[in-house]
């Protein structure tokens, strides 16, 4: 990857989502809103793939072109760039519960790109970055109005 | 683990074994109290909102 390119990366973040046992109900929803994604610009997928843990809590890894018919999926299979490593693996299935299947995405932001250069040239530096749980939303309302109940 | 050589012995991006977030669907999923929840937060971040300092 150049240097210009590099400037102009996106942040990239990951999800997994794990879906336990007898749980999932995969209708092609989730292809679809990824791919709606894809095509506004919006991300850029990166990585996928497929871990499964079983009750004794060993895990295994599959490719997304191991699952067998892609659908839609099949023109974004082509373009992933393998960023996972093996050893990865591990260290994401650790949040996994046995007998769980769960997905891993990884994705580039393409939405922040621009404005990530430009904070760039701008000399500004990440320093944090993070997401808020909407557990913690709730608490902060909670504790708001705990707070204005007592001033009243 | 079935997958493709290129992954193998390479240094990882995921730097340490990951931790369960809060399961966020029990917090906004559809129901009595939990649709309360939802309308609560989706105040919280409207357009407009002043933190109180």
């Amino acid at each position: 990857m150049t240097e210009q390119s590099l400037d102009e990366l996106g942040p990239v973040d990951y999800v997994v989502v794990e879906f336990p046992a007898g749980a999932s109900n995969f209708t092609g929803e989730m292809a679809s809103e990824l791919l709606a994604l894809v095509d506004s610009g919006t991300i850029r997928v990166i990585d996928i793939l497929i871990l499964t843990k079983d009750e004794n809590g060993a895990v295994e890894a599959m490719e997304l072109s191991d699952v067998g018919e892609l659908g839609e999926l099949e023109a974004l299979e082509a373009q992933l760039a393998e960023l996972l490593a093996e050893e990865d693996v591990e260290h994401l299935a650790a949040a996994m519960e046995p007998g769980s299947t769960a997905g891993v995405l990884i994705w580039e932001n393409l939405w922040a790109a621009p404005f990530a250069s430009a904070a760039r040239r701008s000399g500004g530096q990440l320093i944090a970055n993070g997401r808020i749980p909407i557990q913690a939303i709730i608490a902060s309302i909670d504790a708001d109005d705990a707070l204005t109940t007592e001033g009243e | 683990m079935p997958l493709r050589p290129a992954r193998r012995g390479r240094v990882g991006v995921i730097r340490a074994p990951i931790a369960k977030t809060a399961v966020v669907a029990k917090a906004v999923t559809p129901g009595a109290a939990p649709v309360a929840r939802t309308a609560v937060v989706a105040a919280a971040v409207k357009p407009g909102r002043r933190r109180r300092i």
